[in-house]
């Protein structure tokens, strides 16, 4: 490990490989609740309609259909470095630093990237451990990024993993203020159920590009976090009610008090998110404005979030605006990997990747919007041909 | 292809490319308006779960006297457009006229929200209205205000994408029959009609990059002055 030099010159980063983990066979629709579980017995009224905005058809489940789970968040985290490392020629030992990024964890304390290094084994390295929600990815992105491009390392991998369907099972709403008086769970609360699934999905990150073939040079990432204009949005923690009020948190409430009150469970403000699509559209807008993002420049759009899920109005003002990146140049694993939150992005990079459609001298713009406390990150990429040997 | 026709179409992609740049401009200020109104402790309260009737009373009570306003200042506006530009001026006739009466609307909801008629007619603005409306005719009575295009973008939007959202939340919240909630959820529909129309104001008037930045930045004013409207409502 090499220290920076206080004179040195900014490298560029390159992503040199991406690797995937998604546990078992994909799920279709109708074989959702036989793996999450049906909430007082009863199948849910709200998932047809959870299904038909977001337009997922498959996803994947790290739990058996009995609920009993086959991987944890950091195993399935450990594995997609693994495959990442493999893919770029690397192994465990080149590795130097580790940067992850989940919602939620397998244990409270300490952070993921302890779990997953636990897992990974191996030498020394530097962790960076990033909590949020879609989001988080981008943190653990930029962090890797930064060590690389100062010269403090050469070689990092970032990974971002999800076991969000544990959440979902029943006996984190029943008996609790979650469920209506017949007995049904909110939609606060049951979209979600039918919208996140698991996996993980990983890059490495490395100061010189791929001699043998094509890889990503980072342009750059930007994150614009708009939380001091908005309360959470999709959060876990509170009731509804009081979510904006931190003094009522559940850690204040304590356990038992707060799964009565159905603060332990991931809920979602749809008034709120409406709001919010407008706010991440008025960042991405800003980009364009300004000139950061020429959309006439971009060739590949990795959006997380499903085309449909925009309302015609929002279409309207991107177009009006000409801000608009036409469909076809949309790419997505949405309808058949899931919504896997934090992990999404990587999933649909490395699908797009090894899709072969993207040439050298192309970009790629990475949209990561994230609901929870609005906020939304972007990174530009570029396709760069494989170096000489000189 | 004649050079007439080559500077018709050269002419139409600059007045296009203007009216999108101002639009995108325009959309900027919309969502930093948003972030600015979800921080008001009226709004705040409303979408915390803390609105209450009294909340409610005395938004309809505030929205009122800017309602009224609207359609005077654009007619103001109206008569103070020359008559190179008789189309636009035509436009905000017609706006005025299906506008002037819909504080009317306001009194109705007021009353089926428990208010006396009194009460909503003799209230004063409050001093964000006095602001808004006090800015909007000193601008309506220049020569030519296009600028307050920009004015209704702010209060169109407001319309059509804020009023049923608020009407939705507080009918939700405040239990009271659909028939109090009539400006909120009702008046604001048919979006991608107003947003075309708009479009086509903005062509009357662009490309001219003074017009523009006058247009952008009425929005700036109305949007906070609007803001500090919403900010005197306190229960």
């Amino acid at each position: 490990m090499q220290h920076a030099n206080r004179d040195a010159v900014l490298r560029d980063a390159y992503i040199t490989g991406s690797g995937v983990f998604l546990p078992g066979d994909p799920v279709a629709n109708d074989r959702i609740e036989d793996f999450i579980g049906r909430v007082g017995g009863r199948a849910s009224s709200i998932g047809p309609r959870a299904l038909r905005w977001n337009g997922i058809r498959t996803r994947h489940y790290a739990l058996t259909p009995q609920g009993e789970p086959l991987h944890s968040n950091a195993s399935m985290s450990a594995k997609a470095v693994q495959a990442a490392l493999a893919d770029a020629g690397l192994g465990r030992e080149n590795l130097q630093m580790l940067a992850t990024a989940t919602t939620q964890g397998d244990y409270l304390v300490p952070g993921h990237a302890s779990a997953v290094h636990g897992e990974l084994g191996g030498a020394p390295l530097e962790l960076a451990s990033f909590q949020s929600v879609c989001a988080s990815s981008l943190m653990a992105l930029k962090a890797a990024t930064a060590s690389v491009r100062t010269g403090e390392h050469e070689c990092a991998a970032i990974v971002a993993g999800e076991f969000s369907s544990r959440w979902f099972r029943p006996g984190f709403y029943e008996n609790t203020a979650l469920l209506d008086g017949k007995g049904r769970l909110t939609m606060e609360a049951d979209f979600l159920r039918f919208t996140l699934s698991d996996g993980a999905g990983a890059l490495v990150l490395e100061d010189k590009p791929r001699r043998d073939r094509t890889c990503l040079r980072i342009e750059w990432i930007d994150l614009t976090s708009l939380a001091g204009s908005y309360d959470p949005c999709m959060w876990a923690g509170a009731p509804q009610a009081l979510r904006a009020d931190m003094m009522q948190a559940w850690s204040h409430a304590g356990p038992k008090a707060s799964h009565a009150n159905g603060a332990i469970a991931l809920l979602q403000d749809f008034a709120l998110l409406k709001v919010i699509i407008r706010a991440w559209i008025g960042v991405y807008l800003q980009k364009v404005d300004s000139g950061r993002i020429v959309p006439e420049q971009v060739d590949w759009l990795l959006f997380h979030y499903s085309a449909r899920s925009l309302r015609q109005e929002i279409v309207d003002i991107l177009q009006s605006t000409r801000a608009m990146i036409p469909e076809e140049k949309w790419f997505t694993t949405l309808p058949d990997t899931g919504n896997i939150g934090a992990a999404s992005i990587f999933v649909m990079l490395d699908a797009l990747v090894k899709s072969g459609k993207v040439n050298p001298g192309e970009r790629i713009l990475c949209v990561v919007p994230e609901s929870g406390r609005a906020m939304v990150g972007f990174v530009m990429l570029e396709m760069v041909a494989g170096a000489s040997f000189t | 292809m004649s050079v007439v026709d080559v500077s018709v179409a050269e002419l139409s992609s600059a007045r296009d490319l203007a009216v999108s740049d101002a639009l995108r401009k325009l959309a900027l200020v919309w969502t930093d308006f948003e972030a600015r109104l979800e921080a008001t402790p009226l709004i705040r309260k409303l979408t915390r779960g803390r609105f209450e009737l009294a909340d409610y009373q005395n938004f309809l009570i505030n929205l009122r006297q800017q309602v009224k306003d609207g359609s005077l200042w654009m007619s103001r506006a109206a008569s103070s457009i020359d008559e190179q530009h008789l189309e636009l001026r035509s436009t905000l006739m017609k706006h005025a006229v299906t506008e002037h009466r819909d504080f009317r609307m306001l009194e109705a909801d007021y009353v089926a929200a428990g208010g006396t008629l009194s009460a909503i007619q003799n209230a004063k603005k409050n001093i964000g209205s006095e602001a808004l409306s006090g800015w909007m005719f000193n601008e309506a009575s220049q020569r030519n205000p296009f600028g307050l295009l920009g004015a209704m973008f702010i209060i169109e939007g407001l319309g059509s994408i804020k009023a049923q959202e608020w009407g939705k939340l507080a009918h939700d919240r405040l239990g009271l029959p659909k028939d109090a909630f009539n400006f909120l959820l009702y008046h604001g529909e048919n979006d991608a009609e107003h947003m075309r129309e708009f479009e086509e104001m903005l062509a009357l008037v662009l490309p001219d990059e003074q017009v523009a930045e006058r247009i952008v930045t009425c929005a700036k004013v109305v949007a906070r002055l609007y803001v500090m409207q919403i900010e005197e409502i306190a229960a």
